[in-house]
């Protein structure tokens, strides 16, 4: 095992405190200046990298406090798409806004590559990792009526973000995350898995030096589903150990991760209990025994925007303390940011 | 009270929350800021309830509810009220909207009555027709709670069930002929293990309760979890259709569904207000289907209606009562 690389990282954005709520209601309100805004959301999401970084993570995220939903950037930057009614996230009690595609998404002002050129200099020795919505998952869950096909849409979607990347890796990002959790939908096809390996590999194409992800959560994708991923030129692909309830362990075990790293969502980004040390190394042992990797990165689960704030910080330092425990008795190799 | 009889066959129905009117949401303010207390606040709501039941009786629904005007959330209002309980931290709900997930720190436990007095309210301005009690269901109190007592799905799942058993028990002394539990969770997590679960609890909920035991589950995949679900003890599942273009059809007349099906012809996200004949074609084509005759149908909206505004929901529900009376005619 010795030769194995482990290391922490945060899957995706954070709750908003209190503060960065009320900043952003008095702005709505009118009461708040555009300036007093940012200035919150900036030092705010100061906290939250500080907090990954301390942990030692090589890549830490923003904490995309501003983002009301993971589509909801580019539903607003993007000509002819629109947020529009509410639908339940997957299972969550919490629900995003259906983004509405008029007519081919053409895009506007970058939304990753200014908030890495603001957070990458203030997250030294860590790098910034950008996360996207993967491009079946945002067509999936948009009303499409464009006149051509969800796949077409796909393709447009695809292209746009990979300009996103590729913009964004050019001012600093380290990381690129993209998000598929519509592969774990029961309803998920192999034809919806071939077509996010493919689309995945175009975006990350686009990444330059970056480190690629493809992540699937809430469930276990089907095993068909799955190994239509393994097709994809990311570097790995995550799966959501804990919600998938052994599903995703047994998806290892059958069919491997060749070519790829594995990321392994151990803590529990839905529950606010502490997550215990002896279930969270049992878990990555059994995965690591699955399927040999070179390079694990254990990660939360999911997003820790669906539990409350102080809980998110309480699951960040988890993560990190166990990552450096489980590297330590497995006797493998630490990845820290800024090395040793 | 002069008795009301409910049609025979399709009779109208609501899942049950209506938009919020009158001084309700000021109410649900004014408690959370501790201005009124418990008592004055079901005093407020009365005005709101009233209204409710004022739209239905327009409509013309048969079985009605009280619009769970007091229930800010669904799982809140009960989690408030319930021994083990305590207000959570904030957690988002959309955008910038939070509400306190509640957190289950004891022992869950039944402490008095919750929402019997909006619903004997309902009951007396409903000039005699029906009012449903409407609870939460016990796996949606699960899934949408956060636990830091139980550590055990199962057992908290179970006294969930008992607490809310204690509830329709009052419920059936006063007099309460339709039960209906809401699980909206059940069909996000469409596994034949969350079903099982869910089927534990509904026997304890549920069992020996000589009212109409109804459940409401609505969206997702219900095809995936159908055949275990028909093993519940109840007499009714109220079914969202029309959002699903009636996809399920099929799967109930596959597997030889025959209880009562409350069959929802509204679609209660879209404020496009259905037509008689749209409505109508949906119960043509339950009928054709030939899966339950016509004493076993329920003509209601998908779920809950309090998403739209009032005018909106209002005519819905009156083209959808005057359907539910041509299909009586010809069906
Ligand atoms: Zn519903």
């Amino acid at each position: 095992m010795s030769d194995v690389k482990i290391e922490g990282q945060v899957l995706g954005g954070y709750p908003r405190s209190r503060i960065v709520r009320r900043a952003l209601r008095q702005y709505e309100s009118g009461s708040y200046s555009l300036l007093d805004r940012e200035r919150v959301l900036h030092s705010s999401a100061l906290t939250v990298i500080g907090v990954q970084v301390g942990q030692g993570f090589p890549y830490v995220v923003d904490g995309m406090l501003d983002w009301h939903d993971i589509f909801r950037p580019y539903a607003e930057a993007w000509r002819n798409v629109t947020p529009t009614g509410l639908l339940r996230y997957f299972d969550n009690n919490f629900f995003y806004r259906i983004p509405l595609f008029t007519g081919e998404p053409e895009p506007t002002d970058p939304v990753l590559a200014p908030r890495v050129r603001s957070y990458a200099p203030i997250a030294e020795p860590s790098k910034l990792k950008v996360v996207i919505p993967g491009p079946v998952t945002f067509t999936l869950m948009s009303s499409n009526r464009t006149g051509v096909s969800d796949e077409e849409l796909a393709e447009a979607i695809a292209r746009l973000l990979a300009e996103e990347v590729s913009l964004a890796v050019e001012a600093g990002a380290g990381f690129v995350q993209i998000d598929e959790p519509i592969l774990s939908d029961p309803k998920a096809s192999k034809d919806h898995a071939a077509l996010a390996a493919e689309l995945s590999s175009m975006i990350a194409s686009r990444a330059g030096g970056a480190k690629t992800m493809l992540s699937i959560y809430f469930y276990s994708p089907k095993p068909e589903v799955y190994e239509g991923v393994l097709e994809t030129k990311v570097d790995y692909i995550m799966l959501d150990l804990v919600d998938a309830g052994g599903a995703a362990l047994r998806l290892l075990e059958r069919k491997g991760c060749p070519g790829h790293g594995v990321g392994l969502g151990v803590v529990n980004a839905r529950n606010v209990y502490s997550d215990e040390y002896e279930a969270v190394k049992g878990l990555v042992e059994a995965a690591m025994k699955a399927c040999q990797p070179e390079e694990v990165l254990l990660t939360t689960s999911t997003w820790l925007d669906l539990i409350p704030y102080k809980y998110s910080l309480r699951k960040t330092r988890l993560l990190g303390y166990y990552t450096h425990r489980i590297a330590g008795e497995m006797g493998a190799l630490l990845a820290l940011a800024g090395g040793e | 009270m002069p008795g009301y009889e409910v049609p025979r066959k399709f009779p109208t129905t609501v899942v049950g929350s209506y938009p919020k009117i009158g001084p309700a949401d000021k109410a649900i303010k004014m408690r959370r800021s501790g201005e009124i207390g418990e008592e004055e606040f079901h005093r407020i709501a009365r005005e709101s309830i009233r209204m409710v039941v004022e739209d239905y009786l327009w409509a013309g629904v048969d079985i009605l509810s009280d619009g769970e005007q007091t229930r800010e959330d669904m799982v809140v209002y009960f989690a408030e009220r319930m021994d083990g309980y305590r207000e959570g931290d904030w957690v988002r709900v959309f955008d910038n909207v939070y509400f306190r997930k509640p957190v289950v720190v004891g022992r869950i436990g039944w402490r008095q009555p919750m929402i019997l007095e909006d619903w004997e309210y309902a009951r007396s301005v409903a000039q005699g027709r029906p009012v449903k009690l409407i609870l939460t269901g016990p796996y949606t109190m699960l899934e949408w709670s956060f636990d830091l007592h139980y550590g055990d799905r199962r057992e908290l799942i179970l006294d969930l069930a008992r607490a809310l058993r204690r509830e329709i028990d009052a419920a059936l002394a006063r007099g309460a002929e339709y039960v209906q539990v809401d699980e909206p969770a059940l069909s996000t997590r469409p596994f034949r293990e969350e079903a099982e679960l869910l089927k534990e609890a509904l026997d304890i909920v549920f069992r020996g309760v000589g009212a109409k035991r109804i459940v409401h589950i609505c969206y997702g995949e219900l095809e995936r979890i159908l055949p275990y679900i028909l093993e519940y003890p109840v007499d009714q599942f109220d079914l969202e259709m029309k959002n699903s273009g009636f996809r399920l059809l099929p799967h109930l007349k596959e597997y030889g569904y025959d209880k009562e099906i409350g069959y929802g012809v509204i679609d209660v996200h879209s404020f496009q207000v259905e037509s008689v004949e749209e409505v109508k074609e949906a119960i043509d084509r339950l009928m054709k289907a030939d899966i339950v005759g016509p004493e076993k149908v329920y003509i209601d909206p998908d779920c809950g209606l309090k998403r739209l505004p009032r005018e909106i929901a209002r005519e819905k529900l009156r083209n959808m009562v005057e359907a539910a009376r041509l299909a009586r005619e010809e069906w």
